[in-house]
């Protein structure tokens, strides 16, 4: 048991970050084996004069659509913090409010509670001989109840809301326990809820098992989201979407 | 109509695009957010059955899940979902990203390739 414990303290740690980091370049990797440059229809450059060519000939011809910029892509983000709520037209912040506040309160703090917690930098110095600024202890436990009430509610609609529970699986069940679980039990040992060793087991093997899974499964969305949303090309792209597969 | 599939040729279909659409697959987060981007999911009462996630996962996930190892009684039972269900509009909305049109697309073509699609009777289009 000593063994384990310390190869799960020890060793598994590494190979936990290693094939969570191998894993992403993995799949960024794959995705550019997988898609390649969009064949644009026109030059790029050329859309200016083009348009004053036809200005002059045609006037009451209608202009050529005019790609979107990144702000102008951005613009119901910005609306929502500028609280101009007549610009969320159609907006997810005006059809779900509720659920798209929790959802980036969620994912924001799902980084920030582990990256700028005071204990992990103290690890992390130890190991490397510098470490990140952190935020107080008091701060983090705060940030996790949130967190954790944000899970809640992630599992309260899996359950409860009609429409989300007729395309959930056993699957969704397990992908939020994994991602809740690391922060479950860590809540737990700084309150010293339970046997603190058996807690804190527990606590870096399901960190190390979110670590890992991270790259393989549906919470590979962490890097697939940017992938999809701004390389390749659509609609509700927020970059210029150049890629097509 | 012969009442044979031809599974082969579905499952080198399914080959063929697997890497793209199982990723699309695996990371739809049955979050259901797509939902009031589909036109027919608001007129028919809000029913889940419309749901763009709900369609691509009852036709072309089902296709994956048995690994193409379908019979015809199957993919008559998901020509409703890909071409009643959905009009293919390409108006719906994935927060994640996912390609929604090109999975239900993909999926009329498995079903298309083996002679299943409305026919002239059937209004739907």
């Amino acid at each position: 048991m000593a063994q384990f414990v310390a190869f799960i303290k020890g060793p598994m740690v590494w190979i936990a970050f290693g094939v969570f980091f191998a894993g992403l370049i993995i799949q960024g990797w794959r995705f550019f084996t997988m898609s390649r440059k969009k064949d644009l229809a026109y030059i790029p450059g050329t859309e200016k004069k083009k348009k004053k060519k036809k200005k002059k000939s045609k006037k009451a011809k209608a202009k050529p659509k005019k790609k979107k910029t990144i702000m102008e892509r951005l613009q119901p983000l910005i609306a929502f913090a500028d609280k101009r709520w007549d610009n969320l037209e159609n907006s997810m912040f005006r059809i779900h409010p509720l659920v798209s506040v929790v959802t980036i309160i969620f994912h924001v703090f799902l980084f920030v509670i582990p990256i700028f917690l005071l204990a992990h930098n103290e690890l992390f110095r130890s190991a490397f001989g510098f470490s990140l600024p952190s935020l107080s202890d008091q701060t983090t436990d705060m940030l996790t109840i949130i967190f954790l009430l944000c899970g809640g509610f992630f599992l309260y609609r899996r359950i409860f809301v009609r429409r989300v529970r007729a395309i959930t699986t056993w699957w969704d069940f397990v992908m939020l326990a994994v991602t809740l679980t690391p922060f479950i039990t860590g809540f737990m040992a700084f309150r010293q809820w339970g046997d603190y060793p058996t807690v804190m087991l527990a606590h870096i093997i399901s960190g190390e098992l979110m670590l890992i899974l991270i790259p393989f499964t549906k919470l590979g969305h962490m890097i697939y989201f940017f992938l999809y949303r701004v390389l390749i090309g659509s609609e509700y792209s927020f970059g210029q979407g150049k890629r097509a597969w | 109509m012969s009442t044979q599939v031809n599974r082969e040729q579905i499952k080198g279909m399914l080959k063929a695009h697997k890497p793209r659409m199982k990723r699309y697959l695996s990371h739809c987060m049955h979050c259901s957010l797509c939902a009031e981007s589909c036109f027919l999911y608001m007129k028919n009462d809000k029913d889940p059955r419309y749901m763009p996630s709900y369609k691509v996962l009852n036709s072309l996930g089902k296709l994956y899940r048995k690994g193409g190892r379908v019979d015809r009684a199957f993919l008559e039972d998901i020509k409703e979902i890909v071409w009643k269900n959905c009009v293919l509009c390409k108006r719906c909305y994935c927060p994640v990203g996912v390609d929604i049109p090109a999975m239900i697309a993909f999926a009329r073509s498995i079903c298309r390739s083996q002679g299943v699609h409305p026919d002239e009777e059937q209004s739907w289009l």
